[in-house]
């Protein structure tokens, strides 16, 4: 039967093409627009650690100021960085599976043999557990030692993107390169490795480039490297070294911790609010007690990564899918009532009324899937153009806007769903009509 | 008037219409909260940034070498660069205006963290800033060249004058002329303005205190920025010269490339506000074509109905003036109830998104412009199918479809 109604679909598309045009066009814009603004909005909402998000976590205390919040339009929320002396005091603790604190720098590198034109790398300086907490795959090599982290020693994993600039893509490890007067031996090398968003470090740019170089955390004090992300103070204190400026209440440091069960993370959690009791008697922490521990999705959400524009812009283009299919409801009605006297001589010929109400939902079936398909096709042309436009603002428009054949199916499948609630009502108004009244006329 | 037929004929075939004046209803309330949006944020990149932000671009330059003569590169670049045809001025910079990336700091009125309270966006360049920026100076001048400090940032003490803007000024000193006045940092030293700019933006596109900019007298070693202004329509031809000219003077230093134009930094910086504008606008645009292909779709399907009674209409005397306006008013009913509605939910958005995404309350005008605009779009429309309605012959009554 249904393959019947299909042939009477497609009968009735011949008999009035131009009207079906305007059907599909409607829906395809409406799904095109929504899948422009569902491209931007999944890839921000993307959660790239997959399960392993629920035991990754960032701590956050509140350190700051007692005047004011960290955040003026959310006075709960902590800031979003550690101090040094934090940062070091959570990573002391024994209660994780797996901890990192870490930060992003950057410097100008050369090659002891002058094989590499010197150049700026963007170095992000962490421990050992960095690779193994956010599975990062190696193609050569592999992480440092543990005892490497303490010394700390000369060691350096490189990226793919940099082996390729510095060493011409060549298996690396063994080789050095310089830095501050210093040689960093490379025991690692990335295979292609990119994250997005760049979940360890939202703070800094959700979409932002990968670093070129990790480097043990513990050189960063030695070589006395700031950071080349965010750094904010709110405390008038005397700085006039890099030691001073270590103890200070300015923050710039993330940590990351692994707690695979709920008694470990209640254990951490605990361990946090005693440290800062423990603080406040010392003088700090002035603030009252407001600490937490994000998994990878509350720290995401608590950094906006999906911005209030992108939900704006989705709410909008859903809103005018919604337009669309009101345009579609009414033409189809039209079409239908239309061709009424057709559907007259069926019922006369022996359909029932379900029988037409059926052939009717079928056809709008098609018309809206014909509709996804065509909005789908016009909206990966759209995410094509966008991304060619605004890329002369940005480069991480490609990131922005990822094609991803899964957001083609949702659209597809968004889009026959509607048309099917679309001609719901048509469908059943045609097939109510009384047949007498059509045949009389003809 | 003949409202009464026209009202009884719509309620008794009321699928149509309703269908059309919900569609107008939400169009009403997405054109109006888009455009207000779109024009917030057009109105937001569109401000004046006070520099010359179409002729600069910049770059950083790093060494490598320990104990290389930084300041005796950063002096003989910049004698080299100044006298380079095509090149207006030059300077250094710790950081570069509406670029994204700086530094802010609090400043007083009074020492001891007393008086009015002011944050500043500063930026450490030398005597050469104001005029290789582009700024006008609307009192004093600019810093003297034997002023120049050649200290780190952070340190204990900044240098004794800077250059402020008058906003900032205004916001340390209220009505006072700024010039010749001193404020002070947190720890108490003094600051004495030498010199007035005029208008100014600083680093942060979103920053509700842009305009409050201070530039002090002082090179940071080891890393700093090379400003570059160029005469209009030269800044291609000069960045590819420059590049040449600094590697055949000094290979032993890194430059990085590509240099940044001052103008991508702005398009970046208003990369999601001009992404929010076009997107909101392209909705827009298709939302009032769809209404408009709505509304003349349902008048055509209710001329071609009503063929005969039009016919029997006409032969009992109605004249196609009468024809024309019987559908006109028709629409204009249908379209008046979408508006009806559509002011409803339009308001009901607006109030939603001020208070879900901290956006300013939709302002009221917008909604009167969109009510005018689709009683307009609406008759626009339903124009063709009326006239086409006018041409149905009174013989039509006597026949059968």
């Amino acid at each position: 039967m249904f393959g019947y109604y299909m042939q009477l679909a497609l009968a009735s598309f011949r008999r009035n093409p131009g009207l079906t045009s305007l059907m599909i066009f409607a829906i395809a814009l409406g799904i095109a627009v929504c899948m422009i603004t569902l491209t931007s909005y999944r890839a921000a909402a993307n959660n790239p650690a997959g399960e392993r998000g629920e035991i990754l976590f960032s701590p956050s205390l509140d350190s700051w100021d007692p005047e004011n919040a960290y955040d003026k339009d959310d006075k709960s929320l902590a800031p979003n960085q550690l101090t040094y002396r934090d940062a070091k005091a959570l990573y002391a603790s024994e209660i994780p599976d797996r901890k990192i604190i870490t930060y992003k720098t950057g410097d100008i590198y050369t090659r002891p043999d002058k094989g590499m034109d010197p150049h700026y790398i963007g170095t992000r300086m962490t421990s050992r557990d960095f690779f193994a907490m956010f599975e990062v795959p190696f193609l050569h090599g592999g992480p440092w030692d543990a005892k490497a982290d303490e010394g700390p020693e000369p060691v350096i994993v490189l990226s793919k993107e940099e082996n390729e600039k510095a060493f011409g893509g060549e298996n690396s490890v063994g080789k050095t390169l310089f830095w501050k007067g210093r040689e960093f031996r490379v025991v690692g090398v990335l295979d292609h490795w990119e994250p997005m968003p760049k979940y360890f470090d939202v703070n800094n740019g959700a979409f932002q480039d990968m670093e070129g170089a990790y480097v043990p955390f513990a050189w960063g004090p030695i070589l006395e490297l700031g950071s080349h992300g965010n750094t904010n103070c709110w405390k008038t204190e005397i700085i006039d070294s890099f030691q001073a400026f270590l103890n200070s209440e300015c923050i710039w440091f993330s940590a990351w911790v692994e707690l695979r069960t709920a008694d470990k993370q209640q254990a951490f959690k605990e361990f946090m609010d005693n440290y800062v009791i423990d603080q406040k008697k010392h003088g700090r922490f002035p603030r009252p007690l407001n600490n937490y521990l994000y998994d990878v999705d509350g720290w995401m959400k608590r950094n906006k990564v999906v911005q209030d524009d992108n939900k704006a812009m989705l709410i909008m283009a859903f809103a005018f899918l919604a337009v669309c299919l009101v345009n579609t409801v009414g033409l189809l009605l039209a079409k239908f009532l239309n061709a009424a006297p057709i559907a007259g001589v069926r019922r006369a010929l022996g359909a029932s009324r379900r029988d037409i109400f059926w052939q009717h939902l079928t056809e709008s079936g098609v018309v809206a899937l014909a509709g996804g398909i065509v909005g789908g096709i016009l909206g990966v042309l759209g995410i094509w153009a966008l991304r060619a436009w605004y890329g002369r603002f940005v480069e991480e428009a490609t990131r922005v806007l990822p094609f991803d054949e899964k957001n083609f199916v949702i659209v597809v499948a968004i889009a026959v769903c509607a048309g099917l609630l679309a001609g719901l009502y048509p469908a059943w108004r045609i097939g109510r009509a009384a047949p007498a009244s059509y045949l009389k006329v003809q | 008037m003949e409202i009464r037929p026209i009202l009884s004929s719509l309620l008794r075939n009321r699928a149509g219409a309703v269908l059309v004046a919900l569609q107008i209803a939400i169009t009403l309330a997405i054109v109006v909260n888009a455009v207000y949006v779109a024009q917030q944020r057009l109105s937001h990149i569109g401000r004046p940034s006070g520099l010359d932000d179409q002729n600069i671009f910049s770059f950083w330059v790093n060494v490598y070498e320990k104990d290389f003569d930084y300041l005796g590169m950063v002096n003989a670049d910049m004698a080299l660069l100044r006298q380079m045809p095509g090149i207006i001025d030059a300077t250094p910079m710790s950081q570069m205006p509406l670029s994204g990336s700086g530094s802010s700091t609090q400043f007083y009125s009074l020492p001891d963290k007393k008086g009015e309270k002011a944050p500043a966006n500063y930026y450490l360049t030398d005597d050469h800033a104001v005029k290789t920026l582009g700024v006008k100076l609307s009192a004093g001048t600019t810093f003297d060249p034997n002023t120049i400090e050649y200290k780190p940032d952070p340190d204990q003490s900044w240098a004794p004058t800077a250059v402020i803007t008058a906003a900032l000024g205004k916001s340390l000193f209220k009505d006072e002329p700024p010039l010749g006045k001193t404020f002070y940092d947190d720890q108490g030293h003094p600051i004495r303005v030498i010199g007035v700019m005029e208008h100014m933006q600083g680093s942060w596109v979103g920053w509700d205190k842009l305009d409050h900019v201070m530039l002090t007298p002082r090179i940071n070693p080891d890393a700093t920025q090379y400003a570059i202004r160029t005469a209009p329509g030269e800044i291609d031809r000069v960045m590819a010269d420059v590049e040449v000219a600094l590697r055949k003077r000094d290979p032993n230093r890194v430059i990085a490339t590509p240099m940044k134009k001052m103008s991508d930094m702005k398009l970046q910086s208003y990369a999601g506000d001009s992404l929010m504008a076009v997107t909101l606008s392209t909705v827009t645009g298709l939302v009032v074509i769809f209404s408009a292909l709505g509304i003349f779709g349902l008048a055509t399907f209710n001329v071609n109905t009503r063929t005969r009674q039009i016919g029997t209409r006409r032969a009992v005397g109605a004249r196609k003036r009468d024809i024309v306006r019987y559908f006109m008013t028709e629409n204009w009913l249908i379209t008046s109830l979408g508006v009806a509605v559509g002011c409803c939910l339009a308001l009901a958005a607006g109030f939603w998104l001020s208070t879900e995404f901290q956006l300013p309350r939709l302002d009221l005008y917008y909604l009167i412009a969109g009510v005018l605009g689709l009683w307009v779009v609406g008759q626009m429309a339903a124009w063709q199918p009326s006239r086409k309605a006018a041409k149905v012959s009174p013989a039509m009554a006597t026949r059968t479809v």
